[in-house]
């Protein structure tokens, strides 16, 4: 536990609109563009961003940035449009009927919703895991993972695809619980190991950040703590944005904070960022202090 | 609130006493509503039995098996034997499913997915309506124009390489099995449509938003979620046709060729079990040829009756796996 | 890196695929909606060509000979559908009360299979059973026998729509007539099938457009004639039947042109109800869903 505070107070994330410092782990080639620019190392820049369904406004004008390899988690009452704002980053607040936005969403600086970008290929990079669990139930376990990889020519051939199809069952965590059953219907497992067959089927297709919209919702407390757990991990290789109504999993899992409330006239919109031990231990926004004690939400 | 008062005021007492003299209607009700829907399948239950009753006369002067495998029809030397007209109705209704479903599918993922929501309306509709034609009018317009325009296509597969293959072989001359399946094919392609549009309606979005998320093409959602799930209605859809298809008498009258025979090729004339009926009924005046038209009647009202029967056992089969399949 | 990769997009084979399946679907459709077209079109032409108001009110001359109307087939037609839907209209809407109202009789589950297993029953089948039982009996052919078949018919596609509306009734409107101690008969005769009305209606004009167009059931139960007739015991013309006895007669002209007149007569009553009885339902949906 001591440990993650001390990557948090030595966060490679972006506070709010300021500046980060740089990315401490210099493992990765990536950390070449932080040290030649002074752009900050956020995976994710939300600017601006305004969305309506229909003619309701969902949010207003909400900015954030999602750090690299770090969880980075939105909290805040149902209805403050958390999973808004959560869909917009992979493009799939457009398939929703009558959803409109204005504002932008960057990733390492692109403009994603730039039109000479495809949305299939932003969603590859971003991937999704839903509130509800969806593997396929018309397809077997091994297939749930291999399907979405292949389609994608990630993979060709039998042997590279088996290597795949383990390779993320064990990055989620679920290898040693599907191996010798592989073969059966994705709908088959228990909520758990459906959610973490979901994470092991978006890991599959290389992605680099990982949107989870309320993932434990549905499941159970040890489910959910597994879960928890395999987002920690993680959050060493991607980028993980967690929406979540459940305040004690945010403080327990993420490095950096985000409090979105509503407001009839305002939708959604951003109370507060920051790190998480500071936003539960010492708020700057009453309306956050509020919300963390219970006094609403 | 058990407060209430033991004596009731004499005005609650006489609306109590009027409900239970008012309740004669109901019973009524039961009644009627029990003697008429039972008594109008009744009806139909004994116009089938007397339908059987006449045509096991047949039976006395051939035999049930004989005439179910007999492969010649002369009622002029009263010889009759049903295998031709089984063997058209079987080939013509699986020719157009074969036709029919791919196209139908096409149409319902047309609809669904791919045109706006303006424009598939109508296009639905127009689907629809292909359905509402009455078969004459089908079996007119095809005597005049899907019989003898086809015909020099057909007489060039049949004079091709292909035509060495039995089922492409000539002559081609004209009304055949094909023109009857492609009349069919028209017939029942709304059918297999509607029902196939409701099947893709009901995939579930959680499914839908799951594939989209990994990359998929729209295709590849199409092809990974929405027909797997869709599978079921699709075949409720071909089992309805195909039902549809065999019980199709006037549209295959006037273009079948009336050819009482078993023949493989596709551009043969050929016969079905309802078009010989309807032809042959008036001028049936043979010894035994009206039962036999009535024993050929049975043989399509069973095998209409099985396919429907199997069908509904199918689907319902599916219907509990899908419903099993669930995330738990 | 990464950002190549949000670059690089779709591989053009899988982007080129999804386009030829889009295409594939689109001519599909299209082959769909030709014969329609064709169909129409040559109804149009030739029906026109053929077609004179007298039509709709002229005796039949001779079958092979110049002119002639069509105003026996017509007459007969309306009788028999008439004398149909009085039949079959109180039997269906029993069965529906019965499978919606008193569904936990198994009697109820029995009759609800059998009425959809009826639905599948073909045409002619249907025109072979009430000649088996009714014109043997009678020993002639009838218009009474032709309703018989054209009631079994229409009996199930009423009695299916009639079923999904009482169905659709709000639970609070049920709740509502129970909490008034209403008895079930008035609750269904004075609120549940006035509500539904216009979906029932539905039902029954569909039903009506899919007999006005049926010839083989009536081939074998009224079989036909050249005379005005309303007298249902004896054998009666129809739309339908007068266009088949002229189809069959292609070689004489005039024959032909009579079939298509009768043909543009038979589609254009068909399509009209059709679209009626959809327009029907579409406004009962949106009042329903109010």
């Amino acid at each position: 536990m001591d440990e993650e505070n001390d990557d948090v107070t030595t966060t490679h994330a972006a506070i709010g609109v300021n500046i980060a410092p740089p990315a401490l782990e210099v493992a990765h080639e990536d950390a070449e563009v932080t040290t030649t620019q002074t752009a900050p190392a956020a995976a994710i820049e939300v600017r601006g961003l305004t969305a309506h369904y229909g003619t309701k406004l969902a949010v207003s004008d909400v900015s954030l940035d999602a750090g690299q390899r770090s969880i980075t988690a939105i909290i805040g009452p149902s209805g403050s449009g958390k999973s808004t704002v959560l869909r917009a980053m992979n493009r799939m607040l457009e398939v929703i009927p009558g959803a409109r936005l204005e504002g932008s969403v960057r990733f390492h600086g692109m403009d994603v919703y730039d039109p000479s970008i495809e949305p299939a290929a932003v969603r590859r990079t971003i991937g999704m895991v839903f509130q509800q669990p969806n593997p396929f139930p018309t397809m077997s376990i091994y297939d749930n993972v291999a399907a979405p990889a292949r389609f994608n020519g990630m993979v060709r051939g039998r042997v590279e695809t088996d290597q795949l199809v383990e390779r993320s069952l064990r990055l989620a965590a679920l290898w040693g619980e599907v191996k010798d059953v592989l073969g059966k219907s994705g709908a088959s497992l228990s909520g758990g190991q459906q959610q973490r067959l979901c994470i092991a089927r978006a890991l599959a297709v290389n992605p680099e950040v990982i949107l989870m919209d309320e993932p434990c919702s549905a499941l159970d407390p040890i489910a959910t703590l597994q879960i928890e757990e395999l987002a920690r991990q993680l959050s060493k290789e991607y980028t993980i944005v967690i929406v979540t109504h459940n305040m004690q999993q945010a403080a327990r899992v993420s490095d950096e904070t985000i409090f979105m409330s509503m407001s009839p006239e305002r939708g959604g919109y951003v109370v507060e960022t920051g790190p998480t031990t500071r936003i539960f231990t010492n708020p700057s926004n009453k309306l956050t202090e509020d919300y963390i004690t219970g006094r609403f939400g | 609130m058990k407060a209430e008062t033991t004596s009731l005021p004499p005005a609650g007492m006489q609306r109590l006493r009027r409900r239970r003299v008012a309740g004669i209607g109901d019973p009524i009700l039961g009644w009627a509503v029990r003697i008429l829907s039972v008594g109008a399948l009744l009806a139909v239950v004994v116009m089938i039995v007397q339908t059987a009753v006449d045509a096991s006369t047949l039976f006395r002067h051939v035999g049930p098996l004989q005439f179910l495998f007999g492969n010649r029809w002369e009622p002029s030397n009263t010889i009759y034997g049903a295998l031709p007209f089984i063997y058209g109705t079987v080939v013509t209704s699986v020719l157009a499913l074969i036709f029919a479903v791919p196209l139908s599918i096409g149409v319902a993922l047309l609809i669904m997915e791919y045109l706006p929501r303006g424009v598939a309306g109508p296009v639905a509709v127009a689907v629809d309506l292909l359905a509402a034609v009455p078969s004459i009018v089908y079996g007119f317009w095809g005597i005049l124009y899907l019989v003898p325009d086809p015909r020099p296509i057909e007489q060039a597969v049949a004079a091709s390489p292909l035509g060495v293959i039995p089922i492409f072989a000539g002559p081609a001359p004209g009304p055949s099995y094909l023109v009857a399946a492609l009349v069919l094919t028209i017939m029942i392609l709304p059918i297999i449509t509607a029902v196939s549009r409701e099947a893709i309606a009901a995939t579930p979005r959680l499914q839908r938003e799951g594939i989209m998320a990994l990359g998929a093409t729209h295709w590849e959602q199409i092809r990974h979620v929405i027909l797997p799930f869709a599978r079921g209605g699709i075949f409720a859809g071909a089992v309805l046709g195909l039902s549809r298809a065999i019980g199709e008498t006037i549209a295959v009258l006037f273009v079948i060729g009336n050819a009482p025979h078993l023949a493989a090729s596709i551009f043969s004339p050929g016969y079905t079990l309802p078009s010989v009926i309807a032809s042959e009924f008036r001028e049936a005046n043979q010894p035994f040829h009206i039962e036999a038209l009535i024993a050929l009647g049975v043989i399509l009202f069973v095998l209409s009756f099985g396919v429907n029967l199997t069908a509904r056992v199918i689907i319902g089969r599916f219907e509990r796996r899908a419903g099993g399949a669930d995330v738990r | 890196m990464s950002d190549s990769q949000l670059l690089r997009g779709t591989a053009l084979r899988r982007r080129s695929f999804d386009r030829f399946i889009s295409v594939l679907c689109l001519v599909a459709g299209v082959i769909a909606l030709l014969p329609l077209a064709a169909v129409i079109a040559f109804l149009l032409i030739e029906g026109l060509k053929a077609w004179s108001p007298a039509f709709l009110v002229e005796r039949p001359g001779s079958v092979v000979g110049p002119g002639g109307g069509a105003v026996h087939a017509i007459i007969g037609t309306f009788l028999m559908t008439g004398l149909a839907l009085v039949i079959a209209t109180p039997a269906a809407l029993a069965v529906a009360v019965y499978v919606v109202e008193y569904r936990e009789s198994r009697l109820a589950v029995v009759v609800r299979s059998a009425v959809d297993l009826l639905a599948g029953v073909p045409s002619i089948v249907v025109g072979i059973i009430v000649y088996a039982l009714v014109v043997l009996t009678m020993k002639h052919f009838s218009g009474f026998a032709g309703s018989l078949a054209l009631a079994i018919i229409m009996l199930p596609i009423i009695a299916r729509t009639s079923e999904e509306m009482l169905k659709i009734v709000p639970r609070r409107l049920r709740e509502g007539t129970m909490a008034l101690g209403m008895a079930r008969w008035r609750a269904l005769g004075f609120v549940f099938i006035p509500t539904v009305a216009s979906g029932i209606l539905t039902g029954i004009l569909l039903a009506v457009s899919r007999a006005i167009g049926e010839t083989a059931p009536l081939l074998f139960t009224s079989l036909g004639s050249n005379f005005v007739q309303t007298d249902f015991s004896q054998p009666m013309s129809a739309l339908p039947v007068y266009i088949f006895q002229n189809a069959i007669n292609i070689g004489f002209p005039a024959a032909k042109e009579r079939a298509w007149a009768g043909a543009l007569t038979l589609v254009t009553i068909v399509l009209v109800l059709n679209l009626l009885g959809r327009w029907l339902a579409s406004r009962a949906a949106v009042r329903g869903a109010n």
